[in-house]
């Protein structure tokens, strides 16, 4: 017999002679019978149970007891004010649990996150180190904020300030997907949540862990770039081409010059994470406390790419009386990072530089000759190297196109940082068995700022400063949020139910701020610099701000219900009253339902079921989305509308005007969710989860254009837009653990369609889009029927080869319909059929999100060896690279320029060279400039060995592992930029992406 | 929790409900009545800016021909109702009109002085006046409004007659004229409205309407006896040169200015319309420009955009049958090509590139902000918007062409001529005309010349320019949506 730890019979576990297939499962009430010899190994397992092996001697009967597996069937998740059982959830609910992240190369939480769970798409925002990721849950889901709510031990965190969290420190990380398991956050929810729990000490002896890695960063990709002789030619050819004579006469003196990409990249940039815990506790109190320091020096431009971290947790729980337990859980961490300026821009900063710049400036001038020239024969303030040489300046480029190692004298030492304490404490009072009353007060106080120092510098005839400037500012914010719940649990005849009823109350954002900048103190560095230098009235500038605070007010109710584990149940209502609304809407009711159905546990579905595990479940509810910008309801008299009446210069009066008309019926933007999904374990060791949903907001607020002639500054904000995402998500695992060997396997991966339904009567599009550059068109374009921000531009349609072709090229009337092209031109789609190229003719011509994010982890170990291997990746989408500046004629040249049309034959999708460019090859935004986005990317991979216990008793460790690691060790891609993994507002556009680092470490966890 | 905690109140900021109660709040509103004037836009649109490039004296230039396609577009008459410069001028005339249009109906409802509260009527009059003046020149038809509009009622807006919105013009400032100061405290309110503006700009209205001898009226009312002072305090400043120096703004000369200050430091690259200052010093400045010698005379220019490049044609306007060129051709434009061949200074060509460039508001290193904000963006220059030779001018084309006083109208030219140290020329149109191009080269005022001396045509086809249709702009596209507003026929 067959029996969980309560002496329950488990029927459909599998028994099994070890090394044959002979086997066979247990009945209803647990029995089993095989035939098997002396001396045979019987297995004994069940999904969700610990494994256990059996030497079979001569008795008839075996009592064998299997004991849940943590990890498994019992484990518990996290749901928003309490926990419930993972096979009784009814909602989509994805879990990272600590031991998937643990000694992982993790920096943010959205890293943790990235590949690690379906109905995700995790695109990291730069490869600066520190810096976020943009995180979507099940897709876009409004034209406003999209960032997924965050919760940590039931502090709302705000998604800018999640970076403060020590990935070591946490529990599990749960994310609900659907509408129904969002509901219990109302209001807010539409756009995902994410809870976070941290760890907490256990009763026992207490713990002492240590983990450290250390190693080294490199860049995995470079562009290939003409070097100077091939520029030169280039040069000459486009001057040629527009009917002027050549730039460059000798083009064999020039050689390769320059590679600017060598010399802003760092293949040996050190990075290093230490993490310390001491755990604890008894059974009055427990404690859990942790000291984290990481630092990471990005490879661009290493001076001034760098990232620092510290964390310190402590974490408890005290039991007053047996009814009574008070908690805290209190995070501080201190960031200080050190950036380069712009980590995905043509305009400037060390990449975009490394892209534009000719090969044919030195990095640094140290030739007589050219040293009694202009600009250096003049008493300009260069910067230098350490021998006093000048840094080279372009002659062939200017504006923000900068000598990177120029630049980067200009920035040294600058800063920012930011403190955190974020914590909660709590109280739980349990008067009689199965009501709990719980009190949670979450604080959030953060101090962030940044300082800078410009010194006298000239970089080039458009960029220069002739005084210094210093820059301090300050700026603070407490959040805080106050929630009251009451449960009460209890079952009954196999009825089991919990009912929640809560209050919460919460305020945010109420950030202040000042920054002063002296200008003209008289020092030359960063680190000599002071506010304490006294200077004249005119040369400080001040300013200050605060924020409107954002205020939300709660109730909740929340009824789970389950009959034996079989038929499940589950309701939410939330009530939401919000700041950011007026007295005609300021509440929102939103409510949601969800059933489960484990079919498994009928008694038809038979004991010896392969499939040992099988739940249905459904769902649907309704949340809300306030995310949207405060007092948009209200007719504002804005100032700045400002005029300087007087003979005096240096002064001006300040205007004030009405914003925009007020809209007092503003209201929540609604999302509501379908989720129909399965949930399975079968054939000992596998599992597969399959949701598939479909998400409606509605009454997304816009601020619809209004006429200019009404002379307004702004439009008033209206609920108008609608949207649709549907979506499958798949999940598969499997999982073989023995003694000496064993391997798990898991994946996932998920479908995303995001289309635009509704933006208003006759409003086929929104105005705007994303800019390029000085190009008259926007590159992206949010239209009914398409998905957000799709591209949007103009369709190439091969080269002409041959004026014959363009003068074939004719409308209806026979006249040219691209008359100013000669050939080694675009042919442009008349997708119009207007007979001319025009705005018009613009299609959509790709899509930045991707329609699948997957990720596959695969470990396992062996004796005391172990691996993990883990890759993440996405399809379906498109990358706009623009990367080269088209406002600066002499800008260098991708390597791929060198196909470009010559003549007829020589290439149907590059054209040919041409700063006039009168077809507007290249200033036209076209697919000319689009690449697939697929990538698999291998960004972990780790092998450990555990050294044996011999060696450690006698030493007094409990745990001693060390491994080596790489993290981006490899990406599979077709993409020919520095990364395809390209986050922000709008994801995959390409204007110089600081990509992201390949590193190799070497690390080492203790326990004792 | 109570209703209460959900209540919050905006910070620094204050409602339109409860604004305008006293004095003070009522000058907030009129300084943003008068912030339309020195409107730029967020893609670089400045009225000055735009008509320049738009006559036949300038080119657009910029780095290329797409660098500032609006800009571009007038240039080279490539004008379509998407592309060009109208959507920023009919915002910037609308948005001075809403403002003039909000504060008119706040006023009497404000506590303040009597004669306060007229001067302030007066003011606003007079500006919305201005306001559609340039409205009625740039536009077919337009809609009209005398009070602010609800965001409901807007869709139901139609076009009214020309002949509507001339008359509401010349009542607006009928009205206001009495009521406008003869002086003022030009330390703090040097840029505001005088009588001497308000009769001015009439006389421009009605010289547009070839109401003539009213015209003269009001011009002469201005200008008083030619090369003394009048009754308002104007006379010719004595060296042209000095017009264009920026501690000389608001001089005797200057009648109603366009102001711009490098004060506000806020102008940067993410609000470019939050600017004060004059965009035209930092675009006409050349690319990339250096000076290689020092003391050889070249100019102190800054490294700018070159936008709002010279055309030769105009470079020939200044230059006499005797090869002389015109006195105030220095102080008008350099030639930076024959300089760069002597190996004094270097600069990157712009598209269009012609060698010369507008000395008058090209950017210079001394006058460069040293503020906060982007040097760029926060230029200090003021543009005269009506100066006294621009008066005289314009008196002396009303008295030949209405067959006024013919020596008046002489001894008007002779006094702007004198001035400069050239001699007398016959005051006929044509050199009137001349005279204009001459002395108010680059000052936004030769394209509305050619428009109302009929020589558009003439004068711009090398441009592209087309009769009948490239004397107004389009009605810009995205003001077609959603309301009963319909486009100029000339660009259906």
């Amino acid at each position: 017999t067959v029996v969980d730890g309560d002496g329950i019979p488990l029927p459909g576990a599998n028994v099994i002679i070890k090394g044959t297939t002979t086997g066979t499962l247990t009945d209803f009430d647990g029995k089993f019978a095989i035939e098997a010899a002396t001396g045979d190994v019987l297995v004994f397992s069940y999904m969700g149970y610990e494994t256990v092996e059996t030497v079979v001697d001569d008795q008839e009967e075996l009592m064998i007891t299997l004991t849940p597996d943590a990890a498994s069937l019992d484990e518990v998740v996290v749901v928003g004010y309490g926990t419930q059982k993972r096979s009784v959830v009814t909602g989509a609910i994805s879990s990272v649990n600590a031991s998937d992240l643990e000694t992982m190369p993790i920096n943010t939480v959205g890293e943790a996150l990235q590949g690690r769970t379906s109905g995700l798409t995790v695109a990291a925002a730069s490869g600066q180190p520190g810096s976020g990721a943009t995180i979507r849950v099940r897709g876009i889901t409004t034209l406003n904020n999209n960032n997924p709510l965050w919760i940590v031990d039931g502090v709302v965190v705000d998604d800018g300030g999640i970076g403060y969290l020590n990935q070591s420190d946490i529990a599990s990380i749960e994310v609900l997907k659907d509408a129904a398991s969002q509901a219990i956050y109302g209001a807010r929810a539409a756009s995902g949540v994410i809870l976070i729990t941290t760890k907490s000490g256990k009763a026992g002896r207490i713990r002492v862990n240590y983990n450290t890695y250390l190693g080294f960063s490199e860049p995995a990709e470079r562009i290939d770039m003409t070097n100077a002789t091939q520029y030169a030619a280039l040069r000459n050819e486009a001057s040629v081409n527009d009917g002027e004579g050549v730039v460059f006469n000798d083009l064999s003196a020039l050689g390769k010059g320059t590679d600017w990409q060598d010399v802003i990249f760092n293949d040996s940039a050190f990075r290093q994470n230490h993490e310390l815990s001491i755990s604890g506790g008894n059974d009055v109190s427990t404690f859990y406390f942790s000291f984290g320091y990481l630092e990471e020096e990005g490879i661009v431009a290493t001076d001034i790419s760098n990232y620092e971290r510290t964390n310190l947790r402590l974490n408890s729980t005290h039991e007053v009386t047996p009814w009574l337990t008070f908690g805290e859980n209190f995070g501080y961490s201190r960031n200080k990072s050190i950036g380069i300026g712009n980590t995905n821009s043509e305009y400037g900063g060390p990449l975009s530089s490394a892209i534009n710049l000719d090969p044919l400036t030195p990095v640094i001038v140290t030739d007589p000759d050219r040293l009694s020239q202009f600009p250096y024969n003049q008493d300009l303030p260069f910067l230098r190297d350490a021998n006093g040489n000048p840094y080279g300046i372009s002659q062939q480029v200017a504006q923000e196109i900068i000598n990177p190692l120029a630049y980067i004298q200009t920035r040294l030492g600058n800063f920012g940082y930011s403190d955190n304490f974020v914590g909660n404490a709590f109280v739980e009072a349990e008067p009689i068995e199965g009501l709990v009353f719980r009190s949670n007060l979450g604080v959030k106080l953060s101090y962030w700022g940044d300082e800078s120092f410009t010194p006298i510098n000239y970089l080039n005839a458009s960029f220069s400063t002739a005084e210094t400037s210093f820059t301090r500012s300050s700026n603070n914010k407490l959040d805080y949020n106050l929630e009251n719940t009451l449960s009460y649990s209890d079952e009954i005849d196999q009825h089991n139910f919990t009912i929640l009823l809560g209050q919460g109350a919460y305020k945010e954002n109420e950030a202040k701020g000042l920054s002063v900048t002296k200008f003209g103190i008289p020092v030359d560095n960063f680190d000599d610099a002071s506010l304490n230098f006294d200077v004249p009235e005119n040369k400080v500038v001040a300013n200050g701000y605060e924020n409107v605070p954002h205020k939300v007010s709660s109730l909740f109710a929340r009824l789970n219900y389950n009959y034996a584990e079989k038929y499940l149940f589950s309701g939410i209502v939330r009530r939401d009253g919000s700041s950011r609304f007026g007295a005609n809407n300021k509440y929102g009711v939103f409510p949601s339902g969800s059933i489960g159905w484990v079919v498994s546990r009928e008694n038809f579905w038979g004991g010896n079921n392969p499939v040992g595990f099988f739940k249905l479940r459904g769902s649907y509810g309704v949340v809300g989305n306030d995310n949207v910008g405060d007092l948009a309801y209200l007719s504002t008299i804005g100032s700045g509308r400002n005029y300087a009446f007087g003979d005096q210069l240096g002064s001006y009066d300040v205007g004030y005007s009405p914003d925009a008309p007020a809209n007092p019926d503003l209201k929540w933007e609604e999302t509501s969710q379908l989720n129909i999904g399965f949930e399975s374990r079968f054939l000992n060791g596998f599992s597969l989860e399959v949701d598939w949903y479909k998400k409606e907001t509605t009454d997304i607020l816009l601020y619809p254009r209004i006429p200019a002639f009404a002379g307004v500054i702004g439009n008033p904000a209206r609920n108008v837009g609608d949207m649709e995402n549907t979506g499958v998500e798949v999940n598969f695992g499997y999982s073989l653990n023995k003694e000496d060997y064993g391997i798990n396997i898991n994946t996932n991966a998920s479908y995303l369609h995001n289309e635009v339904t509704y933006l208003g009567d006759g409003q086929e599009y929104l105005d705007g889009g994303v800019a390029f550059q000085s190009s008259t068109f926007p590159i992206t374009r949010t239209a009914v029927g398409e998905a957000v921000n799709s591209f949007y531009g103009f369709k190439t349609l091969g080269v002409f080869q041959t004026q014959e072709e363009i003068n074939n090229y004719t409308n209806a009337n026979g006249d040219l319909i691209q008359p100013n092209a000669v050939p080694g031109d675009f042919r442009w789609q008349d997708s119009d059929g207007s007979g001319s190229i025009g705005e018009e003719d613009r299609v959509f011509i790709g899509d930045p999100t991707p329609d699948w994010s997957y990720g596959i982890t695969l470990s396992g170990y062996y004796k005391n060896f172990d691996f993990t291997i883990f890759g993440q990746g996405v399809a379906g989408n498109q990358i706009f690279q623009g990367l080269r500046r088209l406002d600066i004629a002499n800008a260098n040249y991708p390597a791929k320029a060198m196909e470009r049309w010559t003549g007829p034959g020589t290439s149907n999708s590059y054209p040919r060279m041409t700063n006039d460019d009168p077809n507007n090859n290249y200033s036209n935004p076209s697919d000319f400039y689009l690449e697939d986005g697929d990538y698999f990317r291998i960004k972990t991979a780790q092998i450990g060995y555990n050294l044996p216990e011999s060696l450690l008793s006698s030493v007094g460790f409990e745990k001693v592992r060390v491994y080596v690691m790489s993290e981006n060790l490899l990406t599979f891609t077709k993409y020919t930029g520095f990364d395809p993994e390209i986050g922000g507002g709008v994801l995959s556009i390409d204007r110089g992406i600081y990509p992201q680092a390949r590193s190799f470490m070497l690390g080492a966890s203790l326990g004792f | 929790c109570s209703d209460d905690f959900l209540e919050v109140e905006p910070r620094g900021q204050s409602l339109e409900s409860n604004y305008y109660r006293n004095a003070q709040e009522a000058y907030n509103g009129l300084v943003a009545a008068y912030d339309p004037i020195g409107w730029v836009g967020q893609n670089y649109v400045a009225k000055e800016f735009a008509l320049n490039v738009a006559s036949d004296d300038f080119y657009a230039g910029g780095g290329n021909s797409q660098d500032v396609p609006a800009i571009q577009a007038w240039s080279s008459y490539t004008l379509d109702p998407a592309t060009g410069p109208q959507e920023e001028l009919w915002r910037r005339s609308y948005s001075g009109i809403y403002r003039t249009n909000v504060l008119l109906s706040k006023l009497p409802n404000t506590e303040m002085d009597e004669q306060l509260r007229s001067r302030f009527e007066a003011e606003m009059k007079f500006l919305r006046a201005y306001y559609y003046f340039d409205l009625i020149r740039l536009f077919d038809r337009i809609p009209l409004f005398t009070e602010p509009v609800a965001a409901s009622e807007l869709g139901n807006a139609v076009q009214v007659d020309r002949s509507e919105v001339f008359a509401q013009i010349e009542q607006d400032l009928t009205e206001a004229i009495p009521n406008l100061p003869t002086q003022i405290d030009a330390a703090t309110e040097a840029g505001r409205a005088t009588q001497g503006a308000g009769k001015a700009l009439l006389g421009k209205v009605f010289l547009h309407l070839e109401r003539f001898g009213e015209a003269a009226q009001q011009f002469s009312d201005v200008n008083g006896t030619p090369g003394g002072t009048s009754q308002y305090g104007y006379k010719l400043l004595e060296n042209f040169g000095d017009l264009f120096e920026n501690e000389n703004q608001f001089n005797e000369e200057s009648i109603f200015e366009v102001i711009h200050s490098s004060a506000s430091n806020w102008g940067d690259w993410d609000c470019i319309g939050c600017t004060e200052g004059n965009l035209l010093n930092q675009m006409s400045a050349p690319r990339g420009y250096n000076v290689l010698q020092q003391g050889k005379g070249a100019p102190d220019f800054i490294a700018g955009w070159g936008f709002n490049i010279p055309t030769k044609k105009l470079v020939d306007a200044f230059i006499y049958n005797d090869g002389s060129y015109d006195n105030r051709y220095k102080y008008t434009i350099s030639n930076l090509d024959s300089l760069e061949q002597a190996g004094i200074i270097s600069y990157e060509e712009s598209y269009q590139d012609t060698g010369y460039f507008l000395k008058k508001f090209a950017g210079e290193q001394e006058d460069r902000s040293t503020g906060g904000g982007n040097f760029e963006l926060n230029w200090s220059q003021n543009f005269y918007d009506i100066r006294l030779a621009d008066t005289y001018l314009l008196e002396a084309e009303a008295l030949v062409r209405g067959g006024g006083d013919t020596n008046r109208a002489q001894a008007l030219l002779d006094a702007v001529r004198n001035r400069v140290g050239e001699e007398s020329v016959p005051a006929t149109f044509e050199n009137i005309l001349r005279e204009r191009r001459l002395e108010l080269a680059g000052e936004g005022h030769r394209w509305f010349d050619l428009q109302r001396a009929g020589l558009a045509a003439q004068y711009l086809e090398f441009k592209g320019y087309v009769e009948g249709k490239h004397d107004k702009l389009p009605i810009p596209l995205q003001d077609l949506t959603n309301t009963q507003l319909e486009q100029d026929p000339a660009y259906q």
